[in-house]
């Protein structure tokens, strides 16, 4: 009992040292705020104009005066965001300002640029030896941040009305979405095409400042909104970005090589959603399915290792390999499927294992030569469908597209495929069982949900998606080993889910993005990146379980005992069935 | 009929290994009904600190008085590892859903694994574990049997903590303290046990075993590396199971099963699919049939039916 009456009060010491923390800021309030951060806006443009180092070879170059490179064209955009909040807060754009917290945004610009400009002047300094390389240009920057972080501080919150209950014209909500899409491609593009790993680390945070500066002023809350009103946009635009991007790339396999892994990679989490979101059947084995696909396209295939005389068509190859996977999946699953929780979770892990000391011993000396044992099957050639040879360059209205190009629209089809399968189920009688069953599963069976049934079919079906995944994947990458399916890869899978938020698409996509994406820029990290992730997934859980996109239920499950957040999802809830009405 | 016995010796060295481990996943998932994943890291990392007490202290000894020291240079460094992992992880995520704790689990696993790839020096390839006179050198042989030195400290070790154990459980008053709060958390805190320090116990127990099972690995071995936690754990996990979570002496039992039926699979399953090299696949296939048919394992224990 002690110990806990000593946790009540230390929580109340917190909350007595955090709300003042803000309020005891001297000039809290004064009405120089305002124009202190107009000022700390022009002075940080003004000075990304003139050079920042002596040196052109640090970060690209920022030894040329009025030529802002990529590096100081993000800090311009965070001045312009500022200014635009600043606006809102008092002055020309004030009507979105009542929609908004307009100084918690400013607030964090405003430290974020603070951060930017040390990581980029430290890198400047570190890389070309000493502070006397930054040059003036770099210090007025600092200085024009570090006004603009005091005014964000200075800045007083007003009242202002919950943006869940803004009335916006439709057409300004699509041309939001049209906007954000298109500034998604643009920014994908551009970071793809950032060479060192310092510039993408300050794009980086120059993107994650303006996030949670948009979070943080409640504009995401609107566009969360805005996206489920108008779904039908959103998905099409989504795809339209992810079908447009192979042409910002000019044919550079090397950018399009890093997509296609990210798509395989999200196009199998995804699956893995169904059964770890949707169903709440944490499955640590995933791999093997995605594996077992592999390996039936590989064994498939025309590949000169391939161990049965059997080449059909490839539609034929990824029905196989999907049918294989489900098959496996309902083999595993029938019995285990009994067993809840944990030990689900230890089961599809020692299965996870099995499959892959299997394929490994399938050598023709410790069982039948089926696989080539540790070896795996190399050689197998590239796709072909009809006459259209994936192996080959493609030229579109002027474009060429490499091979990778190839590879990343089939995968496209089948992501949207997994995704389509993913939104339907989740809206229907099958998908509201899933809850049910995540939610309590005695609750669920005595209301008459057919349990079994139902986990056995997400099991499977997730494992016929992974199937259908895998035998493209046999194809892009060339061989098929063992060790490309050890669990880490099923941990990784899962930390995209977790990462991103649990049982949404965009959450997913997002997680697996930043998980392959962060560790091919960051080339400098590179043994340090697990560590690093098993760091993440440790303070993710800690801090925000519910991940980075999180839907809003599941928030709420991890969150119990937030009143007012449980109020807004039931207001927000509420909304939607109007709109729907 | 030697060859019977002979896997019979096999079998219960390496299932003495498997219920020391198996005893720290039971002990906490009595207490706290947490999968403590990384507890195979708990086990690596003992064995890794036994290594670095002998090169920092006894480089070059082989004299057998130098063992109890590396063995309490391995406990010590297992029980904070687990202790801090306890405080700083698991204790803020209690009563959080049952899916975080896990993924944390996952998340300090690959984390312990990948500090002491890199910052334990030379630990990127397999290191040598030191030989120690009396434990280690040519194998025993009776009656035709060939046994490992080390496998006679690793059974030794084993009968020795499952004594002391049972002591501590049965009649010391934070063993019972910890019986009580197995079996029912608020009432035992109710009466006045500190559940927080029972918990914490419950780690450094588990972690203490896992210490000793690391240097007995070594020992048997004579080489350790980061990655070795790993099967061990789930194959610790899978004795644990098999014998009962959350029964103590269900570990031990299940331990020794799975080391034996292991070994047997190895020599008496005919044909291809015998051999060492299947005999991982056939140890989770027996966790994947006792989970079917008696969840509750060997011994027995409450049947888990927590999502």
């Amino acid at each position: 009992m002690s110990t806990s009456t000593t946790d009540l009060t230390h929580g109340h010491d917190d909350d007595a040292v955090k709300v003042p923390l803000l309020e005891r800021i001297p000039g809290r309030g004064s009405a120089a705020a305002w124009p202190l951060g107009l000022a700390g806006v022009l002075i940080l443009v003004g000075g990304t104009f003139l050079s920042w180092s002596y040196t052109s070879d640090v970060l690209g170059d920022l030894s040329v005066d009025f030529y802002p490179n990529g590096v100081q064209i993000c800090m311009i955009a965070l001045g312009v965001a500022a200014l635009l909040f600043l606006l809102a807060h008092r002055g020309p754009l004030h009507r979105f300002g009542e929609w908004l917290d307009t100084a918690a945004a400013v607030r964090v610009l405003g430290l974020g640029a603070v951060a930017y400009m040390v990581i980029t002047l430290g890198i400047i300094a570190y890389q070309s030896g000493g502070l006397v390389n930054i040059n003036p240009g770099g210090w007025i920057s600092l200085l024009g941040a570090l006004l603009l972080a005091a005014s964000g501080l200075m800045l007083v919150s007003r009242q202002h009305r919950d943006p869940l209950f803004a009335k916006t014209s439709s057409w300004l909500e699509i041309s939001t979405i049209v906007v954000l899409m298109a500034l998604v491609l643009f920014g994908a593009a551009y970071a793809l095409d950032i060479g060192d790993g310092g510039s993408f680390l300050l794009f980086l945070l120059f993107v994650s400042a303006v996030a949670l500066a948009l979070t943080r002023a409640g504009a995401f809350t609107w566009v969360g909104l805005i996206a489920q009103k108008n779904r039908p946009v959103l998905m099409l635009g989504a795809f339209a970005v992810a079908f447009l991007f192979p042409f910002t790339q000019g044919g550079s396999d090397e950018n399009m090589s890093i997509a296609t892994q990210v798509l395989i990679f999200a196009a199998t989490a995804l699956g893995l959603n169904i059964v770890v979101g949707l169903a709440g059947l944490l499955d640590l084995g995933y791999i093997a399915f995605l594996g077992a696909g592999a390996y039936v396209g590989a064994v498939l295939s025309a590949s000169a290792f391939a161990t049965i005389d059997w080449k059909p068509p490839f539609i034929v190859v990824v029905l196989v390999g999907a049918l294989f996977s489900a098959m496996l999946g309902l083999i595993i699953g029938s019995p285990t499927l009994r067993v809840s929780g944990d030990y689900l979770a230890i089961v599809t892990l020692a299965f996870g294992e099995i499959f892959r000391f299997t394929m490994g011993n399938l050598d023709g000396s410790n069982g039948p030569d089926i696989t080539n044992g540790p070896n795996g099957i190399p050689a197998i050639p590239d796709l072909a469908i009809g006459s259209f040879d994936f192996g080959q360059p493609h030229t579109i209205a002027g474009i060429t597209l490499g091979r990778f190009a190839n590879y990343y629209f089939l995968l496209l089809l089948i992501a949207a495929i997994i995704i389509l399968v993913f939104t339907r189920l989740n809206n229907s009688r099958i998908g509201r069982g899933w809850v049910a069953i995540r939610e309590d599963e005695k609750a669920a069976e005595a209301m008459g949900v057919n349990v079994f049934g139902l986990k056995l079919f997400a099991f499977a079906g997730g494992a016929f998606l992974a199937g259908m995944a895998g035998t493209v994947k046999a194809h892009h990458d060339v061989s098929v080993t063992p060790d490309q399916y050890i669990f880490l890869e099923s941990a990784f899978l899962l930390a995209a889910i977790v990462l991103g938020g649990m049982g949404t698409v965009a959450g997913v996509i997002v997680g697996a993005t930043i998980l392959k994406l962060l560790p091919e820029k960051l080339r400098f990290i590179a043994d340090y990146r697990l560590l690093i992730f098993g760091l993440v997934l440790v303070l993710m859980m800690r801090f925000r379980p519910e991940g980075l996109i999180a839907s809003h239920r599941r928030k709420l499950e991890f969150h119990e005992d937030d009143e007012e957040l449980a109020q807004r999802i039931e207001a927000v809830h509420l909304e939607e069935t109007e709109v729907k009405a | 009929m030697t060859d019977f016995l002979q896997q019979i010796v096999n079998g219960l060295t390496i299932g003495s290994l498997y219920a020391l481990i198996a005893v720290g996943y039971t002990v906490v998932y009595g207490i706290v009904q947490l999968i403590n994943f990384a507890h195979g890291e708990v086990f690596m990392i003992g064995a890794f600190g036994a290594l670095a007490t002998w090169t920092v202290l006894f480089k070059g000894q082989t004299g057998l008085w130098v063992l109890p020291v590396m063995v309490l240079g391995a406990v010590l460094v297992s029980v904070l590892t687990a202790v801090v992992m306890e405080r700083i992880a698991y204790r803020p995520l209690r009563g959080a859903p049952r899916l975080a704790p896990l993924i944390t689990a996952i998340g300090i696993s690959v984390f312990l694994q990948e500090a002491v790839r890199l910052f334990y020096p030379g630990a990127k390839s397999k290191l040598v574990f030191p030989e120690i006179d009396v434990v280690t050198g040519t194998a025993l042989s009776i009656g035709g049997l060939s046994i490992q030195r080390a496998a006679v400290f690793t059974v030794g070790a084993l009968v020795l903590s499952a004594a002391l154990l049972w002591y501590f459980v049965n009649r010391t008053r934070l063993g019972q303290g910890m019986q009580a709060v197995s079996q029912d958390p608020d009432t035992a805190q109710l009466m006045g046990i500190n559940v927080n320090r029972i918990i914490v116990i419950a780690f450094a127990v588990g972690a203490a075993l896992a210490a000793l099972a690391g240097v007995a690995q070594g020992l048997l071995n004579s080489n350790i590396d980061f990655r070795m936690g790993f099967l061990a754990g789930l194959k610790a996990f899978t004795a644990a199971v098999l014998g009962g979570i959350g029964n103590i002496q269900g570990a031990v039992v299940g331990g020794l099963t799975l080391g034996i039926a292991e070994s047997m699979a190895t020599q008496f399953i005919p044909g291809q699919f015998g051999g060492s090299a299947w005999k991982d696949v056939w140890a989770f296939v027996l966790l994947i049939l006792v989970l079917v048919f008696r969840p509750q394992g060997l011994l027995g224990a409450r049947v888990v039916d927590r999502a």
